[in-house]
């Protein structure tokens, strides 16, 4: 080889050993953002905590209001619903027998999307605790937001499979061997975020609009969870604190406002903005024509029964299609099936009626008569009825829960979270469900989640 | 034929040999006699670049007297004045020389590139001889693949390379396929693609991947189907560490290398071809006729003490029980037309030549309607050398334009088969879809929602080279990729049931891909000793760019608008993805032959690539590789003179996998389809690294008879670890995985032989023939603490990646009548802990045999393609006889009515109890079972026009010819298509049974 070569060949491969390592180096794509980067600043932050909600408002989501919803799932698990064709939901059947299996997909779901949601509430916490960048203000908000969505996750996680996973981070390699840790202890966690989030959060909604939870939001929740834990006195007070702020939340006197976006009853509320026009709930329950495959199931022979005659519910939130053989009943609490206009409705998580009927059950348990018919008169005041008759402490309670099945059928596994926690679901349900069991009050925990993570024990049962 | 035993295939073998021998000509040996003795010749004989031929033989002409010549190429005979010395020697043009009273005669023999021997196959960045390489690549010319009328080249190869296992599972044309040379390395099933390269351009060869409906069940288009098959002048693949290790981190999956026609020097030659034929499916699934299918239905209400309502069971209720259709007939038993044409012009001079050529494919799809693919292909190449020999470049383009045309729904042909027999009719009287007042979704209104997807595809490259001295070459490989693939989903009001709302819309999906590559190289070649020397040495830079894109369209006021995005009332982007690819390497390799016989090939290669985090872009490849040719030994040659070839080959090696998805390492949020939001992607690893694949391979190569018997045998063993995983998580974790390195490695091991016989070889007959068969096994080797990760219910160390694990079945319980499995670990409960049967899905054997038969001007080839494997039944592909409105198989006949039956299949039900049941029973070693197959995959009779009349008309050749794919399949397998049962589903689409006829003309 000629010198000349030599050194032609010399300097090329110095060319190449210079110029790779910065060839190879590429920018993060157009569709994404770096994580360091999304939280440098408020705007940036803001949007990253819209998206937890954005994510909510999914069908694979627990708290979508569609097909994999707790709305839909705990509705079947207790007597809300019946199905009439499966034909595109196979799975559905084994909620409505209470014989959920293993491999469930509704069930994955729950389980899956309700721990996505907390890791995405854990990234903007762990996020925003690293940022140098954005305000106090914003900071202290979106801290307050993001405890609150973990609250609400586990939430729901506690009731419908027990003992769960606590998680707190987003450290996977922590997470993916996590045992599951008891109810009590899931709970203490739940308080402890949700207190926090109320020391955060302004009584204002941060963007005018009612997507993003307030402080009220926080203290609903947490009424419902001191409700759940028997603790009436707490129950009560964080009741009352919502009830308080008249300004803010009202009882929607005409029915048919309940669900729209922002009206005066809601507290918070998930949009389906930029996504559909109608909510899941609207889509999935207002059934057109019989026997459709996309619209499985109807209001249960037994909850259209409870209904007084004169009752507003009935009339207002109930739709009804006529058959040749039996008339189908179905939620019309959402009006709106299928648009492409902008979403005027709202999936509703969480309205003032509620927590008249928390402290109603709340004040009867602490022996508060008077108190407790009041506050279950206003919810009945609404719906046209007569004043209350029960009298006694034992009465009320059962009158509460009874309006309660009312007033939140197809919302949100009112009832079936209702039924468990005051252990009655063995007795109500066995005599509708020929295939009752008492180990069904808890879902199994997903095989497959089991399958990966060798220390998920299963519920008894399955 | 029996396929579960090898036997039947092994038994051939003996037979071809005895057929070989007794076919061969009779040979006797004269030995030189004791007088006549009258002169000594000596000498040496050379190759043309002066170094020694050893084993030459020298005979003398009509004497048969002869010698061979000694390890430095030297020899001595005795001869007479008069005689005329004939120096022959494997791979060389045979040389005669008069003794004319010389005493020293030095021959320099010239290499003779037309003996078979000769092959010269392509590596990649080198050629090199098939005698004399170190490496393992399998090589597939056109012959074998352009009369095949696929789409999809990849399926043209099916069976016919050993070690390389191609699977087609759906049969829509276009659809892509799975390809894996030695098996899958990788646990994550997408990272198993091997690398492709057309004319020294690497195409990302990953599916373009659909929105929905047919093509998404086989994950999408294949994106190479614009090319042209008759255009292929080669497909050559590169298995061993050897061949592999000089494509570094791209090598792990092995290396496909396909080569287009090129021109050559002569006069203008013009061709053209044409075929045209029809097929069908090739099977259709017996079903239960309508009295069968309401009595099921009937039963099954009965067992559960249900009573039947037109809610839950209009097909009893409402539907006339009096129909009867056969659904697969109607819905995909229709003729699928299929058209080819293809023309070509090419020709030069000794300094430049050209090909010039186009293409056009059409076929039909079976079901009703306007449904079907076509293409049109153009592709050109220009060669050119100077004057002075010095300078020479190559340009070759390739483009092709393709137009899918199917609908959207993906389950149409699950739909079809287990549509109720007695469903009702799909049109009304006056000419509209028939909804029967909404109790089923009439199965045309999916054809109804059409989808189309127009790609091009553009290939081409440019080779510069100069020779700047003697032996050494500087070169530049440039190449340049587009392909734009658009993807239109109509979604009319039409097609949906008149009862629920909809409103028109439409999906849009466009895939971009454009890549560019440069590679300048430096050649060196030189004589060292008695031996040559060939060096590289070269540097790629490549980057890739992909744009994905999907809007939806909604609110056309009329259905002609749909597709029009400025007649939508709103328009939404679902995703847009744009991403990025840079890669970097330098390699270079090292060759050195000595005296012919023993090769020594040395490569190695170091790869950057952007999928990795900075801490971990760069990684070194490397691979050594030998071989022998024994038979050039003088003492092979004189004591075995029928062994005309045989050498051993070996090779070690690492090569790499970076087939990850791009930007894996970043921590990102994604925009929400929601406005003003952003979401987590998934969790991030910025630590993982390269997956590394040791390949080590021995081989032996025989030849007989003058090559008219050639045998290789292969094996090798393949081991990646470091395994770059999409690490299962549980979803606590927020996802599913992670990317993430385990240290877990993967084995794949096996034999491959090969087996090629000129069996009859006269000037009126020949009858070749070929045998290719492997043995592949795969094993996961090692995974430390696999219990305790989210792998410890999926695999097992041990057992194979291809493993499923499953419930013991334990048949129908003769008291409830329902499928029972073994409670293995007797907790009362039936979960993955109880699933202990480990099954293997992956092919135990694969292989194929062709034969060419020709008898003056007719030829009959056929190609017969066999698999050993086990794989999903009918129990799998089924669900619950009589719970939903669904046909079924005649076996469901034989099941449990009453306590005490002994029955096959359990008892009918809608209950959810049975239907857990059977899932169980589905998912236990009940449904596997033996899915082998032995299929004729081709054959094709030609007739050559004899020259006297094609000269007439001013042809130069002229070939007629029937062909047939698919024609007939022996197997045990019940389901519809054996080749997809490891898959198991019945959504996919048997493979056409076809039939062509095609004229191909030279003028």
């Amino acid at each position: 080889m000629k010198p000349r070569y030599n050194i032609a060949l010399l300097l090329s491969i110095l060319f190449f050993m210079m110029s790779c390592e910065d060839f190879v180096a590429i920018d993060p794509p157009n569709s994404r953002v770096v994580s360091d980067v999304v939280f440098e600043n408020d705007v940036l932050a803001i949007t990253a905590m819209n998206g937890v909600y954005h994510q909510l408002f999914q069908l694979s989501n627990f708290a979508g209001g569609g097909i994999h919803s707790v709305t839909v799932l705990g509705g079947l698990s207790a007597d809300e619903f019946q199905l009439h064709n499966t034909l595109l939901y196979p799975g559905l059947p084994e909620f409505y027998q209470n014989q959920v299996s293993i491999a469930n997909s509704h069930n994955l779901s729950l389980w899956s999307s309700a721990y996505n949601t907390i890791y995405n509430a854990n990234a903007v916490l762990e996020g925003l605790e690293t940022s140098q960048g954005i305000t106090a203000p914003v900071k202290k908000q979106l801290e307050g937001e993001a405890l609150f969505v973990r609250a609400f996750a586990h939430f729901y996680l506690v009731n419908l499979f027990g003992d769960v996973p606590l998680i707190t981070t987003t450290d996977y390699t922590a997470n993916a061997l996590a045992f599951r840790v008891s109810e009590t202890d899931v709970y203490k966690q739940i308080i402890q975020d949700l207190t926090t989030a109320q020391k955060l959060l302004e009584d204002t909604y941060r963007d005018g609009e009612r997507t993003s939870p307030n402080r009220f939001t926080a203290s609903a929740l947490l009424a419902r969870v001191y409700l759940f834990l028997e603790d009436w006195e707490n129950a009560e007070m964080m009741a009352s604190e919502v009830i308080a702020a008249h300004d803010l939340y009202v009882l929607e006197e005409n029915l048919n406002a309940v669900f729209l976006a922002n009206n005066r009853e809601a507290i918070w509320q998930i949009s389906p903005v930029g996504s559909t026009g109608q909510t899941y709930e609207g889509n999935l329950f207002i059934l057109n024509t019989p026997n459709n495959f996309l619209t499985p199931m109807s209001l249960s022979n037994t909850l259209v029964h409870s209904f007084d005659d004169t009752d507003q519910r009935f009339a207002d939130w109930v739709g009804i299609l006529p058959q040749d053989a039996d008339t189908l009943y179905y939620p019309y609490k959402y009006k709106i099936s299928f648009t492409t206009e902008a979403p005027s409705e709202y999936s509703t998580v969480f309205r003032l009626a509620e927590l008249y009927l928390i402290r109603a059950e709340a004040r009867a348990r602490q022996g508060n008569i008077p108190g407790a018919q009041e506050d279950l008169n206003h919810i009945r005041g609404r719906a046209g009825l007569e004043n209350t008759i029960a009298t006694t402490e034992e009465a009320l309670i059962s009158a509460v829960l009874s309006e309660k099945r009312r007033e939140f059928f197809a919302e949100w596994g009112h009832r079936w979270l209702d039924l468990k926690r005051t252990g009655r679901a063995a007795t109500v349900l066995s005599p509708v469900k020929p295939n009752w069991k008492p180990t069904a009050v808890l879902l199994p925990i997903p095989e497959a989640e089991r399958s990966k993570n060798p220390n998920l024990t299963q519920n008894e049962g399955y | 034929m029996k396929l579960t035993s090898l036997a039947g295939f092994s038994c051939w073998c003996p037979i071809y040999i005895a057929l070989i021998l007794f076919s061969l000509p009779v040979r006797t040996h004269a030995f030189p006699s004791a007088f006549n003795l009258q002169q000594y010749v000596s000498g040496t004989v050379m190759d043309e670049s002066g170094l020694p031929l050893p084993g030459v033989n020298i005979v003398i002409k009509d004497r048969g007297a002869g010698t061979m010549s000694d390890e430095n190429g030297k020899y001595t005979i005795a001869v007479q004045d008069t005689d005329i010395l004939i120096f022959s020697f494997v791979g060389f043009k045979t040389e005669e020389i008069p003794v004319k009273g010389q005493t020293s005669i030095n021959v320099q023999l010239e290499e003779d590139v037309t003996t078979l021997n000769e092959v010269t196959v392509n590596a990649g960045y080198y050629t090199v001889r098939e005698r004399e390489r170190t490496g393992n690549i399998s090589r597939v010319t056109s012959e074998e693949l352009e009369l095949q009328p696929v789409v999809n080249p990849l399926q043209a190869l099916q069976g016919r390379m050993p070690g390389v296992s191609i699977t087609q599972n759906s049969n829509i044309p276009g659809a892509s396929g799975t390809i894996r040379i030695r098996g899958r390395n990788s646990l994550r099933s997408e990272g198993n693609l091997p690398l492709y390269i057309i004319d020294g351009v690497p195409v990302n060869s990953s599916p373009i991947t659909s929105s929905g409906g047919l093509l998404s069940i086989s994950e999408g288009i294949y994106p190479l189907n614009t090319l042209n098959l008759s255009n292929i002048e080669s497909i050559e693949v590169l298995k061993d560490a050897d061949a592999t290790a000089i494509y570094g981190s791209r090598g792990a999956n092995g290396v496909i290398l396909i080569t287009t026609k090129k021109g050559r020097e002569g006069k203008t030659d013009f061709n053209l071809g044409m075929y045209s034929g029809a097929g069908r499916i090739s099977k259709k699934l017996k079903l239960l006729n309508t009295p069968q299918y309401l009595e099921m239905r009937r039963e099954a209400f009965i067992n559960s003490g249900e009573t039947p309502t037109e809610s839950n069971a209009p097909d009893l209720l409402l539907w006339d029980p009096d129909r009867h259709t056969d659904w697969q007939e109607e819905l995909l038993g229709h003729t699928a037309f299929i058209t080819d044409i293809q023309a070509s012009v090419s020709g030069g001079n000794a300094q430049t030549s050209f090909l010039f050529g186009g293409g056009y494919h059409r076929e039909d799809m079976v079901f009703p309607g306007d449904f079907g693919y076509q293409k049109i292909t153009g592709n050109f190449n220009l060669n050119h050398t100077s004057a002075n020999q010095k300078f020479q470049t190559t340009l070759s383009v390739n483009y092709g334009i393709d137009n899918h045309k199917s609908f959207n729904d993906g389950l149409f042909i699950q739909k079809a088969i287990l549509l109720p027999p007695h469903a009702p009719s799909l049109y009304h009287a006056d000419g509209t879809l028939n909804w029967e007042n909404g109790t089923w979704t009439n199965p045309l209104s999916y054809l109804k929602k059409s989808q189309e997807v127009d790609t091009d595809n553009l290939v081409t490259n440019a080779v510069l080279s100069y020779q700047l001295a003697k032996g050494l070459t500087v070169k530049s490989n440039l190449g340049y990729t587009n392909l734009h693939s658009e993807e239109l989903t109509k979604n009319p009001k039409s097609s949906n049931n008149p009862a629920s709302e909809s409103e028109n819309s439409s999906q849009h999906r466009t895939t971009k891909r454009q890549s560019w590559i440069v590679e300048p190289q430096l050649t060196y070649t030189t004589t060292i000793g008695n031996g040559k020397l060939e060096a590289l040495i070269g540097t790629t830079f490549q980057k890739s760019m992909t744009h994905v894109r999907s809007i939806t369209g909604q609110g056309y006021a009329e259905e002609s608008l749909i597709g029009n995005l400025a007649a939508v009332d709103e328009q939404n982007v679902l995703f847009q993805e744009d991403t990025e690819y840079a890669y970097t390497a330098i390699f270079g390799r090292i060759g050195y032959q000595w005296k012919r016989k023993y090769f020594l090939n040395l490569t190695g290669r170091r790869d950057g690539s952007s999928r990795f985090g900075p801490n971990n872009r760069f990684s070194n490849f490397g691979a050594i590789g030998g071989a022998w040719i024994f038979s050039e030994e003088l003492f092979i040659k004189k004591k075995i003179p029928f062994l005309s070839f045989g050498k051993f080959r070996g090779s070690y090696g690492t090569t790499g996998s970076d087939q990850i998805a791009d930007y894996g390492y970043y921590d990102t949020y994604r925009p929400t389809r929601g406005t003003g939001g952003l979401y987590p992607t998934g969790l991030a690893n910025p630590d993982y690294s390269w997956e590394v694949n040791k390949k080590l391979e021995f081989a032996g190569e025989l030849g007989f008879f003058n090559d008219r018997l050639m045998f290789t045998a292969s094996w090798y063993r393949n081991r990646s670890s470091n395994q770059l995983v999409g690490y299962a998580l549980p979803a606590i974790t927020g996802f599913t995985s992670i990317q993430a390195n385990l240290p877990a490695t993967v084995e794949n091991t096996g034999w491959e032989l090969e087996l090629f016989s000129r069996l009859f070889q006269t000037d009126d007959f020949t009858w070749n023939t070929s045998l290719n068969i492997s043995f592949p096994k795969n094993t996961l080797v090692a995974f430390p603490d696999i219990d305790n990760s989210s792998y410890a219910n999926t695999y097992k160390v041990g057992a194979s990646l291809n493993s499923v694990l499953l419930y013991q079945s334990l048949g129908v319980n003769p008291e409830t009548g329902l499928y029972e499995v073994a409670d293995t670990n007797t907790d009362g409960r039936y979960d993955f802990e109880d699933r202990t049967v480990v099954k293997d899905l992956g092919q135990k054997y694969f292989g194929g045999v062709q034969n060419t038969i020709r008898y003056k001007n007719l030829s009959l080839d056929f190609f017969m393609e066999f698999v050993g494997q086990d794989g999903r039944n009918t129990l799998a592909l089924f669900r619950p006889p009589g719970r939903n409105m669904e046909n079924q198989l005649p076996g469901v006949l034989n099941r449990w009515t009453q306590p005490g039956d002994q029955a096959y299949m359990q008892q009918y039900s809608i209950t959810s109890t049975a239907n857990m049941a059977y899932e169980r029973a589905a998912g236990s070693d009940m449904a596997i079972s033996d899915a082998s197959f032995l299929r004729l995959k081709t054959i094709s009779l030609s007739y050559r026009i004899p020259s006297v009349y094609t000269e007439k008309i001013g042809l130069n050749d002229c070939k007629i010819y029937l062909h047939g794919q698919n024609l007939w399949t022996i197997t045990r397998y019940k389901g519809p298509d054996p080749q997809s049962a490891p898959a198991g589903s019945l959504s996919y689409l048997p493979p056409l049974r076809t039939i062509t006829a095609g004229v191909q003309l030279h003028f």
